[in-house]
């Protein structure tokens, strides 16, 4: 029922049409790729559609476009995927406990997220990779660190009113031990708005990622479009196709996983509304 | 916004006299034109601006045209100089003093008269303690005889070849003056960010972020000189913004490469803009592959040749310099016209070679097609090391050495490399200074401190090259001093302490209407005194 109601909206099919093509680009990069994307497969800049065996053409150093296009998909959904995955754990536990233990404990984890909110989370980012040193799963953690906040406070939120129902206070009563209370009972009840931050928090770990990259702070060793939009920058005006290619598979994919995202929201919302 | 208006009758006024400020010179003058305001783009904002602490272009860029040396480089002068502070300059036969005869009648910005005191103090108190390239040159430095205010003796504890003098005395030997620097701390003194010279500008003004400002010296010594009334240096740190900056005009060059190598081609067909590749011919930069000799692996001559063969230096030259750049064959560069020499082993790109060495030495292949792993840093000052970066990264990968590359900012960088040598393998971009014992034999000679950066940091030890070198350095005669470095770049070569992969000067983009642009080889860091915009 739900994927039926799912599949109306156009902007959600839309959305998983994108999110499937991304999908597929990420899994089939190693096959359709095989070898090091970063590999110099032919004469530098050539144009895109010249050459069939290089379809995109290549860059300054010679390097398929198209290849780095496939296995960008992969370290930016990888990327994305990783983050709110980190993000959503960590907040979801920050948030549930604050909220189940109340007090002192509440204001305590509660001030350390007030903490973090208040310092741009892409200078947290920036701040983190520069001094630890880019690679792939410090970029994750990056990105994690500034945006674990939003699940955390939601988290806290939908606890602090599950925590005063009855089967809460059932589950007291038979002498269930607080911290199975918190994660079996309450947490599981208290996830389905803090994973409807998920696309927002995907979305924009892609966009951090992508400017971490831009700013020479992603892993060198991969393939990332930040990282081949930053590489096309220098000839901007003689070969625009190296930034603009990269550029349009960013904002498709930002796009597809926030128009996926709400339509889940929306069916959800829709049918709750209806129970 | 308290205090501006802007009115529409003001903005026209405004913009009427700018027009007749333009149209006027054009009809009054038609001889050669003095003055004019030069808008030059800057890409960087040094910390500290005094050229005898800090002997690096650019700090040279802006404050050598506030602080002179006792002579610049020349295209055409005696020995390839051309007098300055000093007139002429002339070595004992034991090597142990050089006497420098000052010019007369030289002022500073502010007023006192120049003095071989200055010259006296300029070296024993800033060049040799402080100075990055004088420390080396200088060390045996006893005492300067000053026996009347124009003259200047030179003692050495060990015997110094004037030629080696003579080739740092553009880039080494920035007189600063004694008395605003005498009894004070002189690496915290003011003047090192506001400089007080006897060049023919005086340091306006700096807005950090904006802009540098130099103004006409009108008691300059150079007879109608300088023909400019003022230099501005625009902060533009973006390098893909000084070709937009130079075509709307905002300004007349750009020097350094602060245009892109790849934006040349279309911008040299702008019209009213020229790409001038002339004028850095004592400023040679040589793009160098760094070894830590402490690896196991790289301790083997074997490896070493096979990295070398594996690089494909045309590739390099033509793909990540576009041709504004020539192939190495060895660590002296192929335009110094003094020391270099072509009779030495070289390293053609032969891949099937390279992994023949590399079995040889006992790397074979494994399962995964790899021999071992590496870790590379590039350098990121340029586009072009870290573009070589990615490029040395492929080029080992296809004889099986697996380089992960390590990116770092500047500072972490020369950490990583001249201080904690946490690296395998960098790419560094050293400069080839006229002389090979300036800053060139410090690249393989052993026993240097840690931390001093564009030295040999790799644990590299060779006592022969090292007795060479400071053989060398005591050798008065200049043709046995020349005899020596060419055995110094064969041993080089034949060892390989490190790879020389290319050699390249920059470029200058200017406006047709900016004249005597390039005239010196170490035209964008010299005096500009007779550049002018023609208007």
């Amino acid at each position: 029922m739900s994927l039926r109601r799912l599949f109306r909206s156009p902007e959600a099919v839309a959305g998983f049409v994108i999110l499937g093509l991304l999908g597929a680009m990420a899994l089939t990069a190693p096959l359709l790729f095989p070898g090091d994307p970063l590999a110099i497969a032919g004469q530098p800049l050539l144009r895109p559609f010249q050459d069939w065996a290089l379809p995109l053409g290549t860059d300054r150093l010679g390097r398929d476009v198209l290849a780095g296009l496939f296995h960008g998909a992969r370290t930016s959904l990888a990327v994305g995927l990783a983050a709110a995955a980190a993000s959503i754990l960590v907040g979801s536990v920050v948030g549930t406990v604050a909220g189940f233990a109340g007090g002192l404990v509440d204001e305590v984890l509660m001030r350390i997220t007030d903490a973090f909110q208040t310092v741009p989370g892409f200078l947290l980012s920036l701040a983190l990779v520069s001094v630890v040193g880019p690679s792939l799963s410090v970029v994750v953690a990056a990105i994690a660190l500034s945006a674990w906040t939003g699940p955390a406070r939601i988290a806290r939120a939908e606890v602090l009113s599950i925590r005063e129902r009855d089967y809460v206070a059932s589950a007291r009563v038979i002498g269930m031990h607080p911290i199975e209370i918190a994660f079996r009972e309450v947490l599981p009840n208290a996830l389905p708005p803090v994973l409807a931050l998920s696309s927002v928090i995907v979305a924009a770990a892609i966009l951090t990622e992508a400017a971490l990259s831009f700013l020479g702070l992603g892993d060198p060793n991969r393939v990332t479009w930040g990282g081949m939009i930053a590489e096309g920058r220098a000839v901007l005006r003689s070969a625009p196709f190296l930034s603009v290619i990269p550029g349009i598979a960013l904002v498709f994919s930002v796009l597809g996983v926030y128009l996926a995202g709400e339509g889940v929201v929306e069916s959800t919302a829709a049918r709750e509304g209806q129970a | 916004m308290a205090g501006f208006k802007i009115s529409r009758r003001r903005v026209l006024a405004g913009s009427a006299f700018l027009l007749a400020s333009t149209a006027l010179p054009s009809i009054g003058w038609t001889q050669a034109k003095k003055g004019g305001r030069l808008v030059v783009a800057a890409d960087s904002e040094p910390r500290n601006l005094n050229p005898a602490i800090v002997a690096s272009n650019g700090v040279f860029f802006v404050a050598s045209k506030v602080v002179e040396p006792l002579a610049e480089a020349s295209f055409d002068g005696e020995g390839g100089l051309e007098p300055r502070l000093a007139t002429s300059w002339e070595g004992s036969e034991d090597g142990l003093t050089v006497t420098f005869k000052l010019r007369e009648g030289v002022t500073w910005h502010d007023g006192k008269p120049f003095t071989s005191a200055d010259v006296a103090f300029s070296a024993l108190n800033v060049w040799k303690p402080l100075q990055n390239l004088g420390r080396v040159v200088f060390k045996n430095l006893e005492a300067v005889e000053t026996p009347d205010e124009h003259t200047a003796v030179f003692k050495f504890s060990k015997p110094t070849p004037l030629q080696l003098i003579k080739n740092a005395l553009p880039a080494l030997t920035s007189v600063v003056p004694k008395h605003v620097y005498e009894g004070k701390d002189i690496a915290e003194n003011p003047a090192n960010n506001a400089p007080v010279g006897t060049g023919p500008f005086k340091f306006a003004e700096h807005k950090p972020g904006e802009y540098y400002r130099l103004e006409r010296n009108d008691k300059y010594w150079g007879e109608s000189e300088p023909q400019l009334d003022e230099i501005i240096y625009r902060v533009l740190p973006d390098r893909a913004a000084a070709a937009g900056a130079l075509e709307a005009e905002e300004i007349q060059l750009a020097a350094f490469s602060a245009v892109p190598l790849a934006d040349l081609e279309r911008i040299s067909k702008v019209p009213g803009i020229r790409v001038i590749t002339e004028g850095y011919e004592a400023l040679t930069y040589q793009l160098v592959v760094e070894i830590n000799h402490r690896r196991k692996e790289l301790a083997d001559l074997k490896v070493r040749q096979a990295i070398a063969h594996a690089i494909d230096k045309d590739f390099v030259v033509k793909t990540i310099f576009l041709g504004y750049a020539k192939p190495a064959t060895g660590i002296v560069p192929q335009n110094d016209k003094q020391f270099y020499t072509p009779d030495v082993a070289t390293y053609g790109f032969d891949v099937a070679k390279a992994n023949a060495l590399l079995d040889e030495a006992g790397y074979p292949k494994k399962d995964d097609g790899k021999r071992f792993a590496l870790k590379l840093l590039p350098a990121p000052y340029f586009n072009e090391t870290k573009q070589f970066g990615d490029y040395l990264r492929q080029a080992l990968a296809a004889v099986g050495i697996d380089a992960e590359l390590v990116n770092n900012d500047s500072a972490a960088h020369q950490k990583a490399v001249y201080t904690d040598h946490a690296f395998d393998i960098a790419i560094a971009p050293p400069v080839f200074r006229g002389d090979p014992a300036i800053s060139t034999t410090i690249l393989v000679q052993s026993g240097i401190p840690d931390g001093v950066p564009f030295s040999n940091q790799g644990g590299y030890k060779n006592d022969a090259l090292d007795a060479l070198i400071a053989k060398a350095a005591e050798t008065l005669d200049p043709a046995a001093r020349i005899e020596l470095y060419k055995e110094f770049q064969k041993k080089v070569a034949a060892d390989l302490p490190l790879i020389n992969v290319a050699e390249w000067g920059f470029i200058t983009v200017a406006r047709d209407t900016v004249k005597n642009v390039s005239n010196n080889p170490r035209w964008a860091v010299s005096n500009w005194a007779d550049t002018y915009v023609e208007t």
